[in-house]
């Protein structure tokens, strides 16, 4: 098909729209002393903090997610409309409101956080765990709504066939229902995984900022913003090569209605 | 298409005000966020001139005003940042403050010295020493084992009035402005100090400027726990 000149015109301005900041903040890196910059422990530990935190996050949300998202799809619960819009809650809130509900919630006075405190000495904010527990809250929607997506848009054909000849429930789910299902969940992942990455007001609201301990590469980022401008431009290259890392490779496998390119 | 564009220039520009217009923007460190409405309110009572406060940390601040932000006025307590910004050559100092170590109320960790500032066992949160608080505390002379590094000082209280944190450093006027918070014992000639500058950014701020250092706004400065000016 020719593309429609209208349609080009307008996609190369949204082209541009996402470009130019990104050229923005590379012409005004310091390119020369980048090395040395790369080198400074105050960039390669929210690096590696990011990367276990955001990592871990990812691996919950799938663990939590992909049952949930089944649930919602094929199991008929009673307020499933209500309970799907409050998973996509996290979506739209704001991450400050989404971690100040957290520290209400799991704070050392919140409403489940006093009883961890007070039996078994467990208090999240301030610590590692706590930095997950905010990534998690709001990446898990990304993932379940791309798998909830393809598990409404795919037939049940096959999954109704196999319970017909026998099958276990479990065991449908585990040789149909998941493989097919994959695509889907690699690129919820991927999602899920890049806004766990970039995370900032529902870590530094619930889980504080600690080098090492809950300074991540977004926290760190906005500090150096307000003391050392070179450094924020390094933090902000770091995230920028290790979101497309990820991001490039993960788009042409996963992402639904794509074929990988040759 | 460029006549729009231009429009909107033309009504950009108009908008920063200029003499007559009966309207102010302040920028405001966040330890100024309760006194500046009271302060506002009196100088509009006196000149009918309204105020549009914006509050936020000082380097952020300053950075936004740096990249063109709009403000006629930058109150801060970091007077390099002031002279970073400042375009009408004009500052006046308004007030002091200090640091004191503040307790959730009721101090449920029995904080007592100094030195339990470095207690690892106990929840210690204060300012980052990116922004002018945390600058402050670290000339406190005093190992911090800190659980937290907060980007405001308004943080760092709220941490303690949710008592989430054991203790904290914060301003004086801090501690006045929330029932939640108290001093972690009596820290009358506690320091390091800072002191609050005005600076103008525009002629139509000056007003504001002299306003800031009379008996009317010295008083309100004084009802919120400030130190202010020795007279003369």
């Amino acid at each position: 098909m020719r593309a429609p000149r209208p349609v080009l015109a307008v996609a190369a301005i949204a082209i541009a729209y996402v470009a130019l900041p990104v050229l923005g903040l590379l012409q005004r890196m310091p390119w020369s002393s980048m090395g040395d910059l790369l080198a400074r422990e105050s960039i390669t530990r929210p690096l590696l903090l990011s990367l276990l935190v955001s990592g871990i996050a990812a691996l919950v949300v799938v663990i939590l997610g992909t049952p949930l998202a089944w649930t919602l799809a094929r199991v008929e619960i009673p307020g499933r409309r209500i309970i799907r819009a409050l998973v996509l809650l996290p979506m739209v809130l704001p991450p400050v409101v989404g971690g100040t509900a957290l520290l209400f919630a799991l704070g050392r006075r919140g409403l489940v956080g006093q009883w961890l405190d007070r039996w078994f000495g467990l208090t999240l904010p301030f610590t590692t765990a706590g930095a997950v527990v905010a990534a998690v809250f709001v990446a898990l929607p990304f993932y379940v709504i791309a798998v909830e997506g393809a598990l409404e848009s795919g037939s049940d054909e096959l999954e109704q066939m196999a319970g017909t000849l026998g099958a276990e429930p479990m065991r449908v789910l585990r040789r149909i229902t998941l493989p097919r299902l994959l695509p889907a969940m690699g690129a919820g992942m991927a999602l899920a995984w890049a806004r766990a990455l970039g995370e900032f007001g529902a870590t530094i609201t619930f889980a504080g900022n600690l080098p090492g301990r809950t300074q991540t590469l977004p926290l760190a980022t906005f500090l150096a913003l307000e003391s050392d401008t070179e450094e924020a431009l390094a933090l902000s290259l770091v995230m920028l090569i290790v979101s497309l890392a990820v991001l490039i490779p993960m788009r042409d496998r996963w992402l639904p209605g794509r074929r990988p390119e040759r | 298409m460029r006549g729009l564009l231009l429009a909107v220039l033309m009504a950009s520009t108009l908008s920063c005000g200029g003499p007559g217009d009966d309207d102010l923007t302040v920028f405001a460190a966040s330890s100024l966020t309760d006194v500046l409405p009271d302060l506002a309110e009196a100088f509009q009572e006196q000149t009918g001139t309204t105020i549009t406060t914006v509050f936020g940390g000082s380097n952020h601040l300053a950075a936004q005003l740096n990249d063109g932000a709009a403000a006629d006025v930058f109150l801060t307590a970091d007077v390099r940042l002031l002279e970073q910004v400042t375009t009408v050559n004009r500052s006046v100092s308004f007030a002091s403050n200090r640091l004191v170590v503040a307790v959730p109320e009721g101090n449920p960790a029995g904080v007592s010295s100094l030195a339990d500032l470095s207690r690892p066992d106990l929840r210690v949160v204060v300012c980052d020493e990116a922004v002018p608080c945390g600058a402050s505390t670290s000339e406190m002379g005093v190992t911090i084992e800190a659980d937290s590094r907060e980007i405001s000082v308004r943080a760092v209280l709220s941490r303690l009035a949710m008592g989430e944190a054991d203790v904290g450093v914060v301003y004086a006027t801090d501690v006045t402005a929330e029932p939640g918070v108290e001093p972690a014992w009596n820290q009358l000639e506690s320091c390091p100090c800072v002191t609050y500058t005005a600076g103008a950014r525009t002629y139509w701020a000056l007003p504001f400027l002299t306003f800031l250092a009379s008996p009317p706004a010295q008083e309100i400065l004084a009802g919120h726990g400030f130190s202010t000016r020795t007279p003369g």
